[in-house]
């Protein structure tokens, strides 16, 4: 307890991103109104404090439709989407690293060129293709984020297996008869961990980020569900007239992002032996 | 020898010489000044009038190419390459071509042209507009002057279609490639440059054969697909006009000084259709009930803040075939009582868009699925991207979709042929009916008082019948900035710049 | 070390392979018609498939990708559906927008990237440390066009300094460099003060220091060149988002690059301008990675002998 102390980075990011998700998960208690009904006579009001009631305090959108409603279900929305992602991704990362790892030969070869062709498309592309047969369901969209975020997993994964593998008290269990998995097991898995976690939190923020392009491109959510991405993309065409329909979603992912650099590097100070 | 010396007396003669020698036009020819730069959102893909349907390409390839009539903007057909055009009889018409025109290289232009142009859009299957020509049985140079088109069936619309087709000169005949690098026509201006993606430049021809145009030395047309940055782009005086304005920009253009905004209703109609092949769908008193539950009115007034109108007739007014049906009522409680009747009282909807194609559709669509939801029924609406959702079109996968029919040219002949005619139909709406059939079949004939005749009957069909919803007519919006004189908005969406000035 | 290289080459070829059989396939794989989408709506479906016929698309799939690797060996990558033109011709003709686009971005990013990466490490903990952490969220969480489209209202409309759009002189470069370089320069920043932090807590750093050397000389000869090898291998990486996820800045700007030729082509189905694209900066992120993982090799002699 006295190193996370240490270490403010940590509790800052954390509790950022734990005020983030408790907001969500709290949604329907926190938003002041309907977030999917549309109400036409109050559309495009601003935020309390820029000229709009009390009744709207982040304003209302579009469709007339209270944007800190949205924001909250919206966050749910777009934060479990990340969340299942990130699982997908650095679960599925992880065990082909360990394994292109622990394996080699034959394994690791095809396993890392097919890492190297999946890194030479851009991330969009292989989004449309996908979505384009499969369609635009969470799964889709959870999908899609998980194979853009495998590569990075598998490669730190691998390159750790690959440096402790030579290493002293490995060689000694194998002299000893243990079993490759075994050895692998036991005494590589907790060693790259850290690395793992500090790699997961970053790439939260860029599943969020993902999420949001990808509602850009109009390959995300169906409306009227909200998602902060959707958010964004409708946003866009009222920058010039009704900025705070983009903004508000915009300063909630910075927020996210904040929480998960912060609690990502903090970790790494924490966890990083050398240090 | 006594020198030349250049005394008065001479030099009065020969001033007065020139002066009665020189050719009038060098008088009398308003001066030409400046440069007009247009933004327009959709970017040029060709430079060949026969192989693109856009109405923005179309646009901007007038001022390069003449068409044998033009358009105006209150629907009236003009002469342009053709003085006067009749039909002899049900399929044949006859063409009087303009003398004394020139293509921007020298050579003439004459029935060569015409033929060349026609039967080329014809036969070669791999332009993108040739379908339309496939009824043309022959063209013959009658003389110089003369052209007669004979056409395997009643082409009523043929003139109408002939304004979006400009006039080729035969030496594109055999190097296709090569023409099209650096095309020739006969418009008021001459092709000077196209970048692809980014703009094409256009410099005016002096010798057009229409006094007084251009107006300008140079035009050139930007692409900038985003609506946001065209704005700025004319906002910040780089540009002089921009089309595809959306309503909700219209305040902040209207509130910058220097800019004018100017808006007219269209020719478009937007239209949603039902997938008549689905049983729900083809019971009249379900399509009914979604019609009866579509508050028009508000998705009029407060999603397109007035600039659009109510539909009293599939075909917009103005054109031919119009008539007054009067406005479809909003009825939610009659709707909720026919979906009773018909036994459909928890409807499940899906409503395909196809991604970013109209201002504001997932805005409404949202606001569609709420009314239908005040009436029981759910809608799921799928936002698919355009190729995608076509292709689930063609499947039959939808119930409802989200579409539009800005009537080009001019003329609803296409409109009527393609979506309710059963060959028509049959990868799309599967819409089939004979009585329209046959109307449609015999609106094809040259006689406008006929066809109106006709078109008005199938159009009462239809509007009882409601295979589809019209839910308004789209208005068109431009702005200008104020230094751009002689700018007409176009009911068609066209940017036309051959009148305009800039001070 | 030459096995070591040929073994590089052979990787990057099988890559090169797959993403070209990937790219065939998935187009043609996925639902769209490319004859549907260049006729009109109503075009009616004998013309859509007489259409068909003339791009190629009704033969078999295998002969359709034979005929297609035959022509690319002749340096024919087909006619765009769209332009009616080389699509190779089209590609090349966005080449100059693109490298000018992304040579800019990279200028900034690593510019301003290490800049920021380097005085947050070395001033860890103080106001500029902090700071910097917020600057380089907000540059990674910023969405594009958010960024493009305020730069624009304000440098564009309001103060008229720059251009608001379009691709003519090196004034029109300004804004959409800054808008593309945000992100990477965030990940840019936040790279180099972790690696140069890590260094810095280093044992022949703390020799250096002890043994008096000055404080910028232990930064900037010691420390930096170590630092430099993570950043080559993001700097190669973020090259392939530069180009390919250039799209948005592309378009907001209406800057004519191969981001927003290629998912225009997409949307389009202009089968032979994808693939061109997709099989080009293919070759090129592999062929930077090459470089970068060979440059590797000369300056960490630790890897040369794997």
């Amino acid at each position: 307890m006295s190193r996370l102390v240490r270490h403010p980075m940590i509790l800052v990011g954390g509790t950022l991103l734990l005020a983030v998700v408790v907001a969500s998960v709290c949604a329907p208690l926190l938003a002041p109104a309907d977030p999917i009904k549309p109400a036409f006579g109050q559309r495009l009001a601003p935020p309390r404090g820029l000229g709009g009631g009390a009744a709207h305090p982040l304003g209302t959108d579009n469709l007339g439709r209270d944007i800190l409603a949205r924001l909250l279900y919206g966050g749910r929305f777009s934060l479990t989407l990340a969340g299942c992602a990130l699982l997908l991704g650095a679960g599925g990362g992880v065990v082909v690293g360990l394994a292109a790892g622990v394996f080699g030969g034959r394994l690791d070869d095809v396993v890392m060129r097919l890492a190297d062709v999946q890194l030479a498309f851009p991330v969009i592309m292989l989004a449309i293709a996908i979505m384009a047969v499969v369609g635009t369901s969470p799964t889709a969209i959870v999908s899609v984020l998980a194979l853009s975020g495998w590569v990075l997993y598998a490669r730190t994964v691998r390159a750790s297996v690959l440096a402790i593998r030579e290493a002293d008290y490995v060689e000694a269990a194998r002299v000893l008869g243990a079993s490759q998995a075994r050895v692998v097991l036991r005494h590589i898995s907790p060693n790259t961990l850290a690395p793992i976690l500090v790699l997961a939190s970053s790439q939260f923020a860029t599943m969020v980020l993902l999420e949001s392009g990808l509602s850009f491109l109009g390959l995300g959510i169906q409306p009227p569900q909200p998602s902060w991405g959707a958010m964004l993309a409708e946003g866009r065409d009222y920058l010039s007239n009704a900025w705070w329909l983009a903004t508000v979603p915009g300063i909630a992912i910075s927020l996210v992002v904040l929480g998960a650099n912060l609690l990502g590097d903090g970790l790494r100070d924490l966890l990083d032996p050398r240090l | 020898m006594p020198t030349p010396r250049l005394d008065r007396r001479r030099f009065l003669v020969g001033s007065t010489a020139l002066a009665i020698t020189a050719r009038p036009r060098g008088i009398f020819a308003q001066a030409r000044r400046g440069e007009i730069i247009a933004g327009l959102s959709e970017r040029m893909l060709t430079l060949d009038p026969a192989n693109h349907y856009s109405i923005s390409s179309t646009s901007v390839l007038r001022h390069v190419y003449d068409p044998l009539l033009d358009v105006t903007n209150d629907d009236r057909f003009v002469p342009a390459l053709a003085e006067s055009w009749r039909a002899i009889n049900n399929t044949t018409w006859r063409f009087t071509l303009r003398k004394g025109v020139r293509f921007h290289d020298g050579t003439p232009f004459n029935a060569e042209s015409v033929v060349f142009t026609l039967k080329r859009v014809r036969d070669n299957t791999k332009l993108i507009k040739s379908f339309v020509y496939q009824d043309i049985d022959d063209v013959r140079k009658e003389d110089d002057s003369t052209v007669t088109v004979t056409t395997k069936r009643p082409f009523g619309s043929l003139p109408a279609h002939l304004t979006m087709l400009g006039m080729l000169p035969p030496s594109a005949v055999g190097n296709e490639d090569a023409f099209f690098a650096k095309p020739v026509g006969t418009g008021p201006f001459r092709f000077a440059g196209w970048t692809h993606g980014d703009h094409i430049d256009l410099t005016a021809h002096a010798q057009y054969w229409k006094p007084g145009v251009p107006k300008v030395d140079k035009l050139t047309f930007r692409f900038i697909p985003e609506l946001s940055t065209r704005a700025a782009a004319l906002r910040a005086g780089e540009i002089h006009v921009i089309d595809r304005v959306w309503p909700d920009m219209v305040q902040t253009l209207k509130g910058t000084p220097g800019i004018k905004v100017l808006d007219t209703p269209a020719i478009e109609a937007q239209r949603w259709h039902f997938q008549l092949g689905r049983e729900t769908w083809k019971d009249p008193r379900v399509r009914k009930a979604v019609s009866l539950a579509i508050d028009r009115n508000t998705i009029i007034k407060d999603l397109l803040l007035g600039y659009a109108r109510p539909v009293i007739c599939p075909v917009p007014p103005g054109l031919l075939g119009h008539a007054n049906f009067g406005t479809k009522p909003y009825d939610p409680e009659k709707a909720r009582q026919l979906l009773k009747q018909s036994g459909h009282q928890n409807l499940a909807l899906d409503f395909v868009l196809m991604k970013d194609l109209y201002p504001k559709q997932l805005e409404i669509a949202q606001a569609v699925a709420a009314m239908l939801g005040e009436v029981g029924i759910k809608v799921n609406i799928r936002n698919l991207e355009i190729a995608t959702a076509r292709e689930q079109r063609t499947a039959g996968n939808y119930d409802l979709f989200f579409s539009g029919w800005a009537q080009m040219p001019h003329d609803p002949d296409w409109y009527f042929g393609q979506w309710f005619t059963k060959a028509g139909a049959e990868k799309l709406t599967r819409f089939a009916d004979p009585r329209v059939e046959a109307l449609i079949a015999e609106g094809r004939v040259p006689d406008a008082k006929v066809r109106q005749q006709k078109y008005e009957e199938l159009e009462k069909i239809l509007w009882d019948d409601e295979p589809e919803i019209w839910p308004y007519y789209t208005v068109a919006i431009y702005a200008i900035s104020d230094r751009l004189r002689g700018f007409e908005a176009r009911r068609d969406y066209y940017v036309l710049l051959h009148e305009a000035g800039i001070a | 070390m030459r096995g070591y290289i040929l073994r590089r080459c052979w990787h990057s070829a099988v890559t090169l392979a797959g993403v070209s059989i990937l790219v065939f396939v998935i187009l043609r794989v996925v639902p769209g018609d490319p004859a549907k989408m260049l006729l009109p709506e109503g075009a009616p479906q004998s013309a859509v498939d007489e259409l068909n016929r003339h791009l190629g698309l009704t033969e078999p799939l295998w002969i359709q990708y034979g005929l297609f690797l035959g022509s690319v060996a002749r340096g024919d990558f087909g006619q765009s559906f769209q332009y009616r033109a080389p699509a190779l011709r089209v590609v090349v003709e966005r080449v100059p927008a693109t490298v000018q686009l992304t040579l800019a971005a990279m200028v900034l990013t690593v510019l301003a990237g290490a800049s920021l990466g380097v005085l947050a490490a070395v001033r860890q903990g103080t106001g500029y440390d902090y700071a910097g952490t917020v600057l380089a969220v907000l540059g990674q969480s910023l969405p594009n066009f958010w960024l493009g489209i305020m730069l624009i209202l304000l440098f564009g409309v309001t103060l008229r300094w720059l251009p608001t759009s379009g691709f003519q002189s090196w004034r029109h470069l300004i804004l959409p460099a800054v808008t593309l370089a945000a992100f990477p320069t965030a990940l840019v920043a936040r790279l180099t003060r972790s690696s140069l932090l890590e260094i810095l807590g280093q044992d022949y750093i703390r020799t250096g220091r002890a043994k008096g050397l000055g404080e910028p000389r232990v930064v900037l000869r010691h420390a930096m060149k170590n630092a430099l090898l993570p950043l080559l291998t993001v700097v190669g990486l973020q090259i392939g988002t530069l180009l390919g996820g250039a799209v948005i800045t592309e378009s907001i700007f209406a800057w004519p690059g191969m981001g927003k030729l290629v998912v225009d082509a997409i949307f389009f189905r202009d089968f032979p301008v994808v693939q061109t694209v997709l099989i080009l900066s293919a070759t090129i992120f592999v062929a930077i990675n090459l470089v970068v993982d060979l440059l590797y090799t000369v300056v960490d002699p630790r890897i040369r002998y794997e």
